[in-house]
């Protein structure tokens, strides 16, 4: 395994350039135990992203890049012994599951392939859950106006104003995809974690996602894409291949 | 502040926890019925032995005290006695004045000898008399033609001193089940079958006694005829349904316990042929009934009257010349109501105790059912869990979602039980009438209209091919089907027959203490029902539960 992630060009690769970096993972090794048999999935991936910056991570399906990007969200654990994972300064390989919770509450967002909104939950109540999640009761009560006020701003912004009330099944693909982008960031947070946003959207679709995501980029969001698909990867500041669980 | 909101979501997008609701209000509702019901028939027994009997009762059968009048001015010098009452109880021959003609009805009853004023002062025979003209209170409560309504001041005789007001005979109060005229309505009132035969309108009965020697053999029996002055309504129908009041003196009478002279029969005749007279036999009472002062307890009463009789002994065996020595106090029983009523509150006790036992195990069902139920949502909610997880909730958190979801389950399906048993309860004599009676027309005639469109909706859903709901209403249509034959079928039956249950009506107040135990028993058990599933879904590996869709 050392051999392997010890080549250079693997750590060239993932290292942003000029500005400071904001989140990046060492030498990270994850392995599944599948019955008896083990899958190293990641042997050693290193990556960086400066603070500002798109990135993309390109990889064939089964390539461990949903793997990466959850172990960099905190919501999955690297091997031990291997390498880390960075947030500015901290490790945060090192993070108790409270440091964890409040990680992925509040510095980091996720958007999936699949949307992954709450059924039961209006767009409004799925974009403001991440709110919710930060907040006991009376700090919701004392904050639940400015934050329904920021939601629903986020919310017209990516035209969802005449589907507030709506349940995601009343949605169309984009819609929901707007809404799971919205709940990324009602919490503002410093990165944008999203795993393949177009993959089950029509080109058209996949578009308008792709714009959205370049105008929270123009605005200083640091954003990691998965995706499988380079057109789409080309829209990034820089592109990474994930090729035999390297960052090539 | 999401676990609520979730919580409250679950709760009402679907259906199964609906039906977990519904289940455990059923099980509640079930737990305070029945042991509402048998903490009323045991509330019930303990009032009525204390308004029946007073709080203490000395008792020496058959030959009964004699000088108990000494002994009761004994028992009221006592501060923690109230009033105490000289009683003789026996059974007898009743014949009734019913029929026509002289083949009479004959019954045996129990025959109470009372000093009416005192038994009045330590029982609560005042308020049983039931002829009487009726309060504004219950005026305005009932049925228009009550009978009561027509009873006119000075129609009936003084209950208070059991004399008839016209001829000023002494007369006799009897248990309002012991003749077979009145006849129970369905709000619980009597009625005369026929007016003319409405006892305390001019009836008489003979009571016949037969008197025991102080030797044990049976003497010559007496009678005596009384006129009915009223009748009576305890409540408990072995009693409303057997027992006869007479005036002590009668009863002493009847049984030869009264004072008499007593001759020697063994010596020589006196000048005038007749034996010598050795001197007077005193009266007897088979019981003496004691009430407690306010604030004392039938256990102090019971120690002073001990106490009393010891005293009552040892001056009347003390005296020279006495007749007749009284019992020592080991021969005389005395208790309190509650010892003396003890066969009959021990069993009842224990069966309740068995049933709130028995029916802990619904509990288990409720949490059995909660958990099943919340096994199946966290397995269904999984991805939802997953997604809590990405976006920052904590293990707790996830656990909180399920345990308050739990929570709520509880609290409604108890809270909708309680009211179900309330409605079951407050009309638990009416449900009863109604099951007494053959059902309506309308109503079986209703349930098959129903059952019939629910089966119109069957074949619509099968054109339709619409399986569940083809299912469905195919079961609702049998079970509609079902009761609708069951009500048609229905002849009345009395399930509680006051004859074999002691009381004449079904207790129908909710018992407090059930209801708070049994709403708490559901709320926990729920909670640990959804417990197991909870800690199922806080262990969730929000990657797994995320990674398809
Ligand atoms: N829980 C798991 N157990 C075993 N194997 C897994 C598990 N999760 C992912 N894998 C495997 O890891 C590899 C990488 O998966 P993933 O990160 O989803 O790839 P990608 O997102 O690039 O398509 C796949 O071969 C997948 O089958
Ligand atoms: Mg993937």
């Amino acid at each position: 395994m050392n051999d392997l992630t010890m080549t250079p060009a693997a750590g060239q690769q993932g290292q942003a350039t000029g500005r400071d970096v904001i989140l990046s993972a060492h030498d990270v090794a994850k392995t599944y135990q599948m019955g008896r048999v083990e899958v190293k999935v990641l042997k050693g991936a290193s990556i960086e992203l400066a603070t500002g910056e798109w990135l993309s991570i390109l990889g064939s399906s089964g390539s461990g890049k949903s793997t990466l990007l959850h172990l960099l969200g905190g919501l999955d654990q690297a091997d031990e012994g291997g390498g880390g994972i960075r947030y500015r300064q901290q490790e945060i390989t090192g993070f108790n599951s409270r440091q964890l919770n409040t990680y992925r509450n509040l510095s980091v967002g996720f958007v999936f392939q699949f949307y992954h909104l709450l059924p039961e939950l209006t767009v409004m109540e799925n974009t403001v859950l991440p709110a919710m999640v930060a907040r006991g009761r009376l700090k919701w009560y004392r904050d639940r106006a400015e934050i329904t006020e920021r939601a629903r701003e986020l919310l017209s912004q990516f035209g969802l104003d005449h589907r507030l009330e709506h349940r995601p099944r009343e949605l169309s693909g984009g819609e929901r995809q707007r809404t799971a982008i919205a709940r990324a960031l009602v919490n503002q947070p410093s990165i944008l974690l999203a795993d393949e946003p177009t993959g089950n959207l029509d080109a058209s679709t996949g578009g308008e996602i792709l714009d959205l995501i370049k105008q929270q980029h123009e605005q200083g969001l640091s954003i990691i894409m998965v995706t499988h698909d380079s057109t789409i990867a080309s829209q990034a500041d820089r592109q990474v291949h994930l090729v035999d669980g390297i960052v090539q | 502040m999401y676990q609520a909101l979730l919580a409250n979501r679950y709760l009402t997008s679907r259906i199964i926890p609906l039906i977990a609701v519904a289940a455990v209000a059923l099980c509640v509702a079930l737990v305070i019925i029945v042991v509402s019901v048998m903490t009323g028939f045991l509330d019930m027994l303990k009032s009525s032995g204390k308004t029946l009997m007073g709080d203490v009762i000395v008792g020496y059968p058959v030959r009964g005290i004699p000088h108990y009048e000494r002994l009761i001015d004994e028992i009221n010098g006592l501060s923690t006695a109230a009033v105490a009452s000289p009683l003789i109880d026996s059974y007898g021959l009743l014949r009734m004045p019913y029929p026509e003609g002289d083949d009479k009805e004959v019954v045996t009853v129990q025959v109470w000898g009372i000093q009416p004023e005192s038994f009045a002062g330590v029982t609560g025979m005042a308020d049983s008399i039931y002829w009487k003209e009726l309060s504004e209170q219950e005026a305005a409560t009932a049925r228009d033609d009550d009978f009561r309504r027509r009873i006119k001041p000075g129609m009936l005789g003084d209950s208070l001193t059991l004399t008839d007001p016209v001829t000023g005979r002494r007369g006799a109060l009897m248990g309002i089940h012991v003749s077979i005229v009145n006849d129970r309505q369905q709000d619980g009132s009597y009625e005369p079958k026929f007016d003319h035969w409405w006892l305390p309108g001019g009836h008489e009965v003979t009571l016949t006694l037969v008197p025991i020697s102080s030797k044990g053999s049976i003497s010559e029996p007496r009678d005596r005829t009384f006129p009915i002055i009223n009748e009576f309504h305890t409540g408990v129908y072995q009693i409303d349904k057997s027992r006869i009041m007479i005036p002590l003196e009668d009863a002493q009478h009847l049984l030869r316990l009264e004072e008499a002279i007593k001759y020697d029969t063994s010596g020589e005749l006196d000048e005038n042929g007749r034996p010598p007279v050795i001197g007077t036999s005193p009266a007897r009472a088979t019981k003496i009934l004691v009430r407690a002062a306010d604030g004392v307890t039938p256990d102090e009463l019971l120690a002073d009257v001990r106490m009393a009789y010891e005293r009552f002994w040892m001056k009347v065996a003390a005296e020279d010349g006495v007749m007749e020595v009284p019992p020592s106090r080991e021969l005389v029983t005395m208790l309190t109501w509650e010892q003396q009523l003890r066969d009959l509150i021990g069993p009842v006790e224990k069966e309740r105790e068995l049933m709130r036992i028995l029916f802990s195990i619904i509990y288990l069902v409720c949490a059995g059912l909660v958990l099943s139920i919340f096994w199946a949502i966290v397995y269904e909610k999984t991805r939802d869990i997953g997604i809590l997880r990405s976006v920052g909730a904590s293990r707790l958190g996830i656990l909180w979602i399920f345990l308050r979801y739990g929570m709520v389950i509880g609290i409604l399906g108890s809270i909708l039980g309680v009211g179900l048993a309330y409605l079951v309860v407050s009309n638990i004599n009416e449900i009863h009438d109604a099951i007494g009676q053959d059902a309506p027309t309308w109503s079986w005639v209703a349930m098959y209209s129903f059952g019939l469109a629910a089966a119109i909706g069957m074949l619509v859903s099968i054109t339709r091919s619409r399986v569940l709901y083809a299912i469905i209403l195919g079961l609702v249509a049998i079970s509609l089907g079902g009761v609708a034959f069951a009500l048609q079928q229905h002849v009345g039956t009395v399930i509680w027959d006051p004859a074999v249950y002691y009381f004449s009506t079904l207790p129908s107040q909710l018992d407090f203490f059930t209801v708070i135990i049994t709403m708490i028993g559901a709320i926990v058990f729920s909670i640990l029902g959804a417990a197991v599933p909870a800690a199922k879904a806080a262990d969730t590996d929000p990657v797994k539960a995320l990674r398809y869709e």
